[in-house]
Formats: structure tokens, sequence, C-alpha cells
């Protein structure tokens, strides 16, 4: 760690402290202005509040620019014909030296008031609580210390976190509104984000958000969960790659986590297809349809008949089997592109598991008792059993 | 090569009356090759004109179909989000490549500025006929890009996606950045050139026109800046086509010094597209306010800082891109400095207004209407270069707001409003100012609805280049789109007004506004030789020597009393 480093990180671990301080005894969120959205992070009160500092600046000079300008036309103004006035000054050097220095020293004080609530912003707390993001075209995976992976964020309250951010494709950025976080996500290199929310959000409701609406609206029952966004421009999904942040007390997000971690082992290995299946079509579903729609990548229509007859595919050729091939393309998507489709899918090596690819596996076999527009057991179907009603 | 003849003691200006007016730079040849092969710096200005102006057009058109699709959030008027990207893209590379940096230099500045220095052509014409076709060459090589599947980069083709997308465009756009950057480079060269070496006699630093510093310190940059962009450019062919990995990091490459070479340029590029039009701005208000610019030197200077300091600010387009924290917080500094000379040229030009005689003319409102939208695109750079609130606005609507307050509210604005100032001078026609003034307050308020909105949504959380987007930022996009329409309209008038002047416009006279600068003292339309002798000049920004003439319809310039310019005379002229 270079010295200007170990200095920032101490001017900033100083600065933050009393940032946390001056929070201590917040209730709630600061509401939403006419040009902040809701500030829920420690450090949102420290941008909201240089913002604030600007804006007047800005309102002071607009007015004053704008007003003498108005008045100036007015009262100069000139009709075609008449004698021009010649008792204007041609300059005025002391009344220069004091335009040019003035704002000068305005810059500078706004320099210095955005540098600190920038440190606070640029150095994480060392006690920090961390969670590894993948981005990638065009979806979330946040994996968490004890191996739970979820595709909306879930953060504990009152405690900082760290996002570890990794793309496994093109540059990607992560903003949060809510909690004046941005950061670009730079394939190659990790890079950091931290914040620290003191106000939990609840957990989703048990209604599922329907992924094929036309926009992603916010969950009703838990309206408040905060926006996440990319904010690099990544191409076809960009402005899909959105999810939410919720935020839980302590105990709820241990608890949280746990199940996360857990929630495919308790399924049985026949049921695995439409329990898990359609959960895990969820990330496949900005390239891959069902109804046979050709998207970024090949429709799952018709899939495993197809894929049974690829040259490739077949006793005693590269792939054995048509599971072999899919497995293949999961973890090494550019092993075998089908032609006509760019290269352009990234790996799940590392975010699905075995019991996750046979949920896959098992789900294009069945393909028929799901709905081709959700991705869901269709209603004619016991979603405790799997079994026509 | 142009040479020019060397004034004897005490010669007088070219005068409006000395020159036959039927034999003038648009009828001294006929024929569609004496136009294709001219090396006349108006006819060059002419053809640059009118290919920014149907370039404008068609960028001005995309963007009308963006903010048509963001009416509704999904689909509205095209299913696809691919389809969306490659029109923003268009947007932004054909405003930016195809018309803002050329337009105000190479088509107005073509035009004028030899008439203000009362040369007759810049100082290499073939070099220059080179260079619009060079122009040519990269807008065709856009259209084979469109013809080979378009482009979805972005304007600013960040690695690793431009090397990766499956669009087929990529290496066509890029060869056309490439090239268009050698056209703006061989400008720039010309225009250099041109101000050193064929200054009239009695015509030193501190009396040239503010245009012309304005036009020298853009020919700087673009000499010294565009070369960075080419090699980065061609980088990224080499990249995208056999695959170095300088940019790529699964072979050791970084992304991120793809940036640093691409702000590099494209930073100081805002520079390039901004100062001709503060250059505009300076004589339509010391023109219309009829009276001397004030602070002058100070002007000047600011535009020399506003060069340099160009150049040290790029890496503030990248606070959040990975870049250390010590060089986001040097680049934050530094940024800081550029609004000081900007903040002054503002000040100069409220002060210019002060105990002027102001004339309300179509360009003046143009002029004011600069002075409004660019003191929201400078004051709102605050916000930008500050690290804690950029953190929070980045590549949000907040940034695109800014950007289109400086690069259209003013670059563009400043362009329009040289064009009607010097539109009766180009063509010999006065446009009907009363629809010229309309359709100036039509862009203006159009502006604003579109752009002011687009500050709240960025600060709100939305992010830009978003296909799709959250119900909750329905109502400013329906406001904001709503402004582009308006705007349309606008702009639709301003050609009705310009173009009306073909057909039913009166004859200009030499002196429309009561300029005392060069130009106006050529014929309206200039002589195809501009000068039959370089006129020697006096203060171009003393106006006690223009009086209106209700015979001309126009001003005359008498400097027959001015010693400076007729070394016989007494000096009678007011001293200020």
């Amino acid at each position: 760690m270079s010295m200007t480093h170990q200095i920032l990180a101490h001017t900033a671990s100083q600065v933050s402290a009393l940032a946390a301080f001056a929070q201590t005894g917040t209730a709630e969120p600061t509401a939403p202005t006419f040009w902040m959205p809701v500030g829920a992070s420690t450090i949102s009160q420290g941008v909201d509040h240089t913002l604030d500092v600007i804006n007047w600046i800005c309102y002071v000079f607009f007015a004053l620019v704008v007003g003498l300008m108005v008045w100036f036309v007015v009262k100069y103004r000139h009709r075609t014909g008449d004698k021009f006035r010649t008792d204007y000054p041609s300059h005025n050097t002391p009344l220069e030296i004091t335009w040019s220095v003035i704002p000068t020293i305005i810059v500078i004080g706004i320099f210095v008031v955005g540098f600190r609530s920038y440190l606070d912003i640029y150095t994480a707390p060392k006690n920090a609580f961390d969670i590894k993001v993948t981005a990638q075209k065009w979806a979330w995976s946040f994996q968490y210390p004890n191996g739970a992976v979820s595709d909306d964020l879930y953060v504990p309250a009152g405690r900082p976190v760290r996002l570890v951010l990794r793309s496994s494709d093109v540059l990607h950025s992560l903003y949060i509104p809510d909690f004046r976080v941005k950061r670009d996500i730079v394939p190659g290199r990790y890079t950091y984000a931290w914040f620290q929310c003191d106000f939990p959000t609840g957990q989703p409701g048990k209604t599922p958000r329907d992924p094929n609406a036309k926009t992603v609206s916010g969950p009703e029952d838990d309206a408040q969960a905060h926006r996440l966004f990319c904010t690099e421009y990544c191409g076809t999904g960009h402005s899909k790659m959105n999810r939410y942040v919720y935020v839980l007390d302590e105990a709820s997000f241990g608890q949280w986590m746990i199940d996360q971690s857990q929630w495919m082992d308790k399924i049985p290995e026949e049921e695995l297809y439409f329990k898990a299946g359609p959960k895990i079509f969820a990330r496949c579903q900005q390239c891959h349809s069902l109804d046979g729609t050709v998207g970024i990548g090949p429709s799952w229509k018709g899939i495993v008949e197809r894929v049974k007859a690829y040259p490739i595919v077949g006793d005693g050729k590269e792939y054995g089997t048509w599971e072999d091939y899919v497995r293949t393309s999961i973890l090494i998507p550019g092993k075998y592109v089908v032609p006509t489709y760019g290269n352009v899918m990234p790996s799940f090596k590392g975010q699905l598991n075995d019991k996750a690819i046979d949920a896959v596996l098992g789900y294009m076999q069945q393909l028929e008792k799901f709905d081709t527009k959700t991705g869901k057991l269709k209603a004619e179907f016991d979603p405790a059993t799997g079994m026509k009603k | 090569m142009t040479t020019i003849q060397l004034p004897s003691p005490g010669a007088m200006p070219d005068t409006i009356e000395a020159r036959p007016a039927s034999d003038n730079y648009l009828t001294h040849t006929r024929g569609i090759l004496s136009w294709i092969f001219t090396l006349d710096h108006k006819r060059i200005g002419v053809m640059y004109m009118w290919s920014v102006l149907g370039s404008f057009l068609l960028g001005g058109t995309f963007a009308l179909l963006l903010r048509t699709e963001l009416l509704t959030p999904g689909p509205t008027i095209t299913d696809s989000a691919d389809t969306y990207n490659q029109w923003f893209t268009l947007h932004g590379a054909i405003m930016v490549f195809l018309v803002i940096i050329p337009s105000i230099p190479a088509a107005l500045g073509n035009i004028i500025l030899p008439i203000m220095l009362g040369a007759k052509d810049v100082a290499f014409p073939r070099l220059n006929l080179f260079s619009y076709y060079l122009w040519v060459t990269g807008a065709v090589l856009c259209v084979v890009s469109l013809a080979m599947g378009g482009f979805d980069t972005g304007w600013t083709f960040y690695t690793p996606y431009s090397t990766t997308t499956t669009a087929g465009g990529v290496i066509p756009v890029l060869t056309a950045a490439f090239v268009l950057g050698f056209s703006s480079i061989f400008t720039g060269l010309n225009f250099i050139v041109t101000v050193h070496k064929l200054r009239p006699p009695g015509m030193t630093w501190f009396r040239m026109p503010l245009f012309l510093w304005a036009i020298y310190a853009t020919a700087i940059i673009q000499v010294l800046a565009t070369p960075v962009l080419g090699i980065t450019l061609l980088l990224l062919i080499v990249e995208r086509t056999v695959n170095i990995g300088i940019f790529n990091p699964s072979m050791g490459g970084d992304p991120v010094l793809y940036q640093h070479f691409f702000w590099f340029y494209s930073h100081p590029a805002v520079y390039i597209m901004i100062l001709p039009a503060m250059g505009i701005i300076s004589e339509i208000i010391a023109i219309n306010s009829h009276r001397a610019i004030f602070g002058y030197r100070l002007i000047a200077f600011s535009s020399i800082a506003i060069a340099f300091f160009s150049f040290i600010v790029w890496g503030h387009h990248m606070f959040t891109s990975g870049q250390s924290a010590l060089m986001n917080t040097l680049f934050s500094a530094i940024s800081f400095s550029v609004a000081i000379p900007s903040a002054v040229k503002v000040f100069n030009w409220i002060a210019t207004l002060y105990k002027g005689s102001v004339s309300l003319t179509t360009p003046m409102w143009y002029a004011l209407a600069f002075l409004f939208l660019f003191t929201i695109g400078g004051l709102t750079g605050l916000h930008l270069a500050t690290l804690s609130t950029d953190v929070h606005l980045h590549d949000t609507y907040f940034v695109v707001a800014h950007f289109h307050y400086v690069m259209m509210g003013s670059a563009l604005i400043g362009m329009i409003g040289g064009l009607h100032h010097w539109w009766p001078k180009i063509f010999g026609r006065m446009y009907d100012e009363r629809l010229g003034t309309i359709a100036c307050w039509i862009i203006f308020i159009g502006f604003n609805v579109t752009f002011f909105t687009q500050f709240m949504l960025g600060s709100q959380g939305m992010p830009r280049r978003y296909y799709d987007y959250q119900p909750e930022f329905q109502i400013y996009h329906v406001i904001s789109t709503i402004g582009s329409y308006i705007m349309a309209v606008g702009f639709t008038l301003t050609a009705i007004s310009l173009f009306g002047s073909f057909f039913n416009g009166k004859k200009a006279p030499a002196n429309p506004w009561g300029g005392r600068s060069l130009e106006w003292q050529c014929a309206s339309p200039p002589p195809f030789d501009n000068f039959a002798k370089a006129p020697r000049v006096g203060d171009c920004y003393d106006f006690s020597v223009v009086h209106w003439d209700p015979k001309l319809g126009g001003y005359r310039v008498d400097e027959s009393n001015d010693p400076e310019v007729n070394p016989a005379a007494q000096g009678t002229k007011a001293a200020h």
C-alpha cells in the first residue's frame, strides 16, 4: 500500500467514524427531494449535503448572470438608427480580478467539501462484511461467505458491506441510487464498493415478480427495497440488468443466508426440474426463450431433439449424450457455439452446481409442463408433485 | 499558395461601393465541377456547411426516434433493444464527429476566417479541399458501416464491448472516425498557419477579432489532441481484427487504458466544440451591443487558458472506473480550474451589455440563449467535477443533460447564432428576422423542457443508455420527449426562415448588424478574391466609426478619420 493510500485510508476512517457518529439516532432514511431519491446509506447525507452546497452556489450565480443579462438588455435596448451610447467602460481591471478570484475561492471550497465526502465513499471500514459480485451480460450474481448465491442483493442492516466486484465479460457498473454508490466493474481486475444501510427493508413478499412483465416494477409488498442498476453500457440487455437490494436486520439476514445456501438441498432429485428449474431458468431467459423465438441464444423449445441431432453428439462422438453437450455449454459456453449465434454466453462455472445443472436438464425434458411466457409450471399441474391435478 | 499584396501607405480598405456586386464567389464560375474542385475557402466552407447541416438533420432524426421510443417504458416504436442501442450510438457519433466538431471551424471558420484577416484564402487552399473530402470519406464510411450491420458500441467505443460486439459495422465506423480526425487535424493546421502568416497590416495579436482567437485556440487543440484519437482508434481496429491484447484483459491488456486514451482526446474535443462557439458569441454580443467588448484581453487569454486546461482534466470522466483515489483527487482539483476562465468569459459578455446599445437581432437572441444555456451547462459541471456527487451522478441522465447543455445548448446554439450572423454575408440575402427570432425562442423553450427535465431524471437515479426503464421515471421522459418535439418545430421554422431568404429575402447590405471587423467591409456575398488589396485595419471593437445608413439599409464604416487605418487623417474618434 502506497503512502498516499495509507494517508487517504487513515483520513477516510476518521471521517467515516465522524459520519457514523453523526448518523446515530437517525430513525429512517432521508425522504426523497426534488433532486435526490431516498437517502438510505451512511454516506448519503454527506453526498446530499455537498449537492445542496453546489446547488445553492448555482442558484445564486445563475440568478446573477441571467438577472443582469435581462436587466442590461432591457435597460440598454437600442433601436436601429438611434445614436450609440459612448459612455461605456472598455475594461476594469480591479473588477475583472475580483470576478476571477471569487470563483476561484468558491471552486476550491467545493472541491474540499466534495473531497471529504468522497473519502467516505472510497474506503471501506476494516470490519466490512464481504459479498462477491459477478456481473455478466446481463445478470448479477451475488455470492455470500457461506456459499449462498442470489440474483437480488441481500445485505445486513447496520453493518458496513463491501462488494467485491468482478466481471466475466465486458464493462459493467454497479449503481444503487438510494445509497449514492457507484463503481465500474472491469474485466480482469477487482474493484470494490462499500456502503452501510441502517434501515431494514424486509424480505421480498411471497408473490414472485412476473419476470416477463414489460418493466421491472417495485414489489407491491415491499416498496422500500432499493433499486440496483447497471450503469455502464453493456449491450442488448443493459437496461434489463437491474435488481433489488433488500436490507435485513442481522438475525433475519443470518437466517436468510442459511436458507438461501440450502434451498436446493432439500428438494428431492426427481422434483428438481419443477421446483428449481423455473427459478434457474429466470437467469437464462434474457437470451433463451421457451416458445421458439430466436433470441441472443437459441430457444429451448425442442432443444433435446435438436442437440441429439448435432453431428458432434452421439455414441462414440465428442459428446456421448445430449446431457454432456448441454452441461459443457453451461460451463464452457465457447467450446461449441451453435452456428449463426455469436460466442457471447458467459460461463456459469461456480454459479450453477451439479444439482442445479440436473434441474436444468430435467426442465428441458419436460418443457411442455411450463408456461412459455413465464417459465413457471402451468396451472393444470400440481405445484407439490408436478403431476396433472 | 496564395499571396497577398502589401498595401501602399494610407491605403483604404475596399468599400462596398468599390466592388461590382454582380461578381461574387457564388457566381464567379459556374457548373458543378467549379464547386467540386474549388480551392476557394468560401465555397469549401459552404460545402462543409450543407454537409454538416445534412448530417445534423440525420442526427436529429435519430434523436427524435430515441425520444419517441422513451415515451413509454418497454417497447414503444421498436421492440428491439439492439435497434435502440444503434440509434443512440448513431445519434452520438453523427452529432459529435460529423456535426459539432466540424460545424464552426470547418464550415463558418472556413468562410469567415480568411475574410476577417483580409486575406484572399487560407494558407493552404489545396489542403483545405483535401480535408473536406476526408470529411466526405468519413461520412461515406459511416453509411458503409450502417450497410454492414451498423454499430451499437456507443460513440465512446469502450472496450471490451466494442471489440467483442457482433455488430458488423464497427470497423468501418472506427475507420470513419479516424479519417474524420485527419480532416480535423488538417483544418486546424491550416488555420494556425493562416492566423500566424496572413494577418493584415495593423492586425497585431491583440487586434484580432475574438472569433479568430477562439478558432486559433481550437486549432491548437485539434492539432495536438486528435492524433491521440487516431492512434487509439487504430489500436482498437487492430485489437478487433487480430486480437493483439492491448486492451483485452484476458491477454493482460487493460480496458481502462483505452478510456485514458479516448478521453485524452475526447475531453479536449469538448473544447474543440465549445471554444469556436464562444468566439462567435463574443462577436455577436460586441457587434449587437455596438460597443467595445469588455475586457478583450481577458477573453482572449481565457480561450488559451481553456485550451491549455482542456488537456489535463480528462480523468474526470473516469472517477468511478477504478482509477486510483489519488488520481481522482488530482483530476477533480484540476477540473475546477476550467470553471474559472469559463466564468470569466460569461462575466465579460454580461459586462459588454452594460451601457451598450443592444440591438435585439436574431443572432443576438441566439447569443442571449447561449448565455442562459451555457451558464446552466457550466454550473452543472461543478456537480460532476466534485468527487462525491459525481459518483452518484456519473453515467446517469444528469450527465446527459449537462453535456447537452454544453454541446447542444452552447456549441450548437452558438453555431446556429453564427449562421444567422453571417448568413447575409455568405449568401447576400436577409432572412425573415421575425420568423428567425420566433424560431430561436421555440428552440430555446423546447431545449430547456427537454434537457432540464433530464437533470432531475439523472439525479433521481435513472442510468443513461437505457432502452427500458422503471415506471417512476416515465413522467420525466414524457416531458423530455415533448420538449424534443418543440425543438423539432423550432428547427423547422429556422430552416424555413433561412431557406426562405433565397426566395423572398431582400438583398443583404454589406454590413447589416454594424460590425467593424473586415468581413463586414467586404461585399455581401464577398467577391471571389475577397479583397483586391490586404486592407489596413484598426480596432475591430471600436464602433464609433460605424454609422447607420438608411440608404444602404445597413451600417457604413467610415474610417477616413481613424489615424490607425488612415495615417493621413487627424484623429477625431472618441477616446475610450
